[in-house]
């Protein structure tokens, strides 16, 4: 093992310590809940990270897949008496569905139109969420979605109700996302997404089946998200349309692009980042909102590279000076 | 009843193409998607709304002065938004265009609050029957407004020194730097009569419903579909699109359920792409 990947491991390590332990120095339930969503929004971010970044394709359809994943664990668990883990794979799977379902006639189109039909079908989530009243309840929402439940083998079950649970939980989830994350960016499947990413004609010349390649990466990030949607409705316990917002489409951009597109650390830091300081600094929504927008506006002016972006060539110029002097 | 449904989805479709037109236009010069076109209507229906309503000046001048406004609105928008990023990677206006519609949305819910407003233009009272069509002259005026629009910009961009600096800028851009012409003025140019199209929307059609900060979000939805089933960049295409649009949810509202004439749109235009993606009118772009 070379050095550079020594010492990766060893932050790595020191990265899920940090996290494992984080809940014994935060006692406030309110920090607790802006940890665990975090952890949402860090499955969430990786979901648009996989397309943007890593397949090159701006979709706008995360939040509807995360949406999407919230309606059916929550649809499953009300109706049904689904459980949780039972809910939370049909719900992977909806997302997955749905993805592949608008991937197949919008990944053969131009970009511009690739970007619109995504955003339109976030919309049309929104508005089938709002009107089909006799499944959703339409702008009432669903409430009293049940917690999470796990049956333990000789401990009978264990419903998580507490903040510090859910935080475990969905580091738990967190974890699973980020291996099987950097498990595919790593396989010959997330090298050929790469590769497409660069340069289509290239790597079709080389023998990558480019439409299957970014199909799978749009319908894999539909996953995701429905997983990440359904651990959100499990932990709030109320879900209603405005789940498919604009708004979280731009929360979800400002994470990824300010993070870095295209890297795993700096999507993560950058999903910490923009859901803790603005709670923290407790600005109304919509002023919030206001001023996402402009960060988001400045950040693509003088940052398009986002923090993992600095941070990478600031360690180049770091690089270079011994050679220089 | 069949009529009635027909003479309302013409309106409803004016609305669409003077959307939809500005984005397809900016599209077919710039090579760029504007997502915060539909602020720019919603700003217009403020105008309208703060002119007319408000400040109680003359209706005509209150449309002209909200056009002549929206079109400095475009202007400032191309400024910010889209002439610095001309010649980067596709993402960077996308984005830019998007933070763009975020803050107008936004600032629009600070300063006016989200409560619905009517403005209660003039025509709205008087009512034209013809057969068994009844029509309210607002949107008699709205449909004519759209269509004398229309005529206009056909005679700008096919007539004037400025409309043929618009469409050889479509054609080749380095070929336009090459012979002098401004490709940074032919876009905030383009971007002035898009706007103006929005301004004039949102001056004359949106009075006929509730005016609120989110109205610009549904507009540019139902635009989206409408330049997608025109084919992007295809100025007549989308106008054509528009009308069909219009005519189609209207009959959809009236026959099946309001929820189908809101989901009408979308499910058209992944039709219309499956069939052909390169949009119903083909995929030259067409200014």
């Amino acid at each position: 093992m070379s050095a550079a990947a020594q010492g990766q491991r060893a932050w790595l390590v020191a990265a899920v310590v940090a996290a494992l332990i984080l809940p014994l120095f935060v006692r406030s339930n309110y920090l607790l809940h802006i940890l665990v969503m975090t952890e949402i929004y860090v499955v969430l971010a990786l979901s648009l990270n996989l397309v943007l970044g890593y397949a090159g394709l701006l979709s706008l359809a995360p939040p509807a897949f995360f949406g999407i994943g919230a309606y059916t664990s929550a649809l499953l668990a009300l109706r049904l008496g689904w459980p949780f883990w039972a809910g939370l794979a049909a719900a992977g799977g909806a997302g997955l569905l749905f993805a592949a379902a608008i991937g197949v006639p919008s990944l053969r189109l131009s970009r511009h139109s690739f970007v619109i039909v995504t955003l339109s079908f976030t919309l049309l989530a929104q508005l089938a969420a709002t009107n089909w009243t006799d499944l959703t309840r339409g702008a009432m929402g669903l409430p009293g979605i049940p917690p999470a439940a796990i049956g333990l083998p000789g401990l009978g079950r264990l419903v998580l109700t507490g903040k510090t649970a859910w935080y475990y939980l969905m580091l738990a989830v967190v974890l699973a996302a980020l291996g099987a994350f950097a498990a595919l960016v790593r396989s010959r499947l997330g090298r050929a997404i790469v590769a497409v990413r660069e340069d289509e004609v290239l790597a079709r010349a080389v023998g990558i089946d480019a439409a299957r390649v970014k199909f799978l990466a749009f319908a894999l990030s539909g996953l995701l998200g429905g997983v990440a949607g359904s651990c959100y409705a499990h932990y709030i316990s109320f879900i209603d349309p405005s789940l498919f917002d604009f708004y979280y489409t731009e929360n979800l951009l400002i994470m990824v692009i300010l993070g870095g597109a295209g890297t795993v650390w700096g999507v993560v830091a950058g999903a910490a980042i923009f859901n803790v300081v603005p709670e923290l600094l407790r600005i109304h929504p919509e002023l919030r909102a206001f001023l996402y927008g402009i960060v988001l506006l400045a950040a693509i002016s003088a940052a398009p590279g986002g923090l993992a972006g600095w941070v990478r060539a600031r360690r180049a110029a770091r690089a270079a000076e011994p050679s220089r002097a | 009843m069949l009529a009635q449904h027909i003479v309302n989805g013409l309106v409803q479709g004016a609305l669409y193409a003077l959307v939809a037109v500005g984005l397809s236009l900016v599209y077919g010069v710039l090579e760029v998607v504007n997502f915060a076109h539909g602020e720019l209507y919603m700003l217009g229906a403020f105008g309208l709304y703060l002119l007319f309503t408000w400040a109680h000046l003359p209706y005509p001048l209150a449309v002209i002065l909200t056009v002549l406004a929206m079109m400095a609105a475009g202007l400032g928008l191309a400024r910010a938004a889209i002439v610095p990023h001309l010649r980067r990677p596709f993402e960077a206006t996308v984005l830019a265009t998007l933070a763009a519609s975020i803050i107008l949305q936004n600032g629009a819910r600070v300063a006016f609050s989200a409560t619905p407003r009517q403005a209660n233009p003039p025509l709205e009272d008087v009512v034209v029957q013809a057969m068994d069509v009844a029509v309210t002259g607002q949107r008699l005026l709205a449909l004519a407004a759209a269509l004398l629009a229309f005529a206009a910009l056909q005679l700008f961009i096919r007539r004037t020194r400025a409309g043929k600096a618009m469409r050889a800028a479509a054609q080749n851009k380095d070929a336009c730097r090459m012979v002098g012409i401004d490709v940074g003025h032919v876009a905030a140019r383009t971007m002035m009569l898009g706007a103006g199209l929005c301004g004039l929307a949102g001056a004359v059609v949106a009075p006929l419903y509730d005016i609120f900060p989110g109205i610009g979000t549904t507009a540019v939805f139902k635009s989206f579909a409408v330049v997608i089933m025109g084919g992007l960049g295809n100025v007549p295409g989308a106008m054509a699109a528009a009308g069909i649009l219009g005519v189609g949810e209207s009959l959809a509202g009236g026959y099946i359920s309001t929820t189908a004439k809101d989901a009408f749109s979308f499910i058209l235009m992944i039709l219309v792409l499956l069939v052909r993606p390169e949009g119903l009118f083909g995929r030259r772009v067409r200014v």
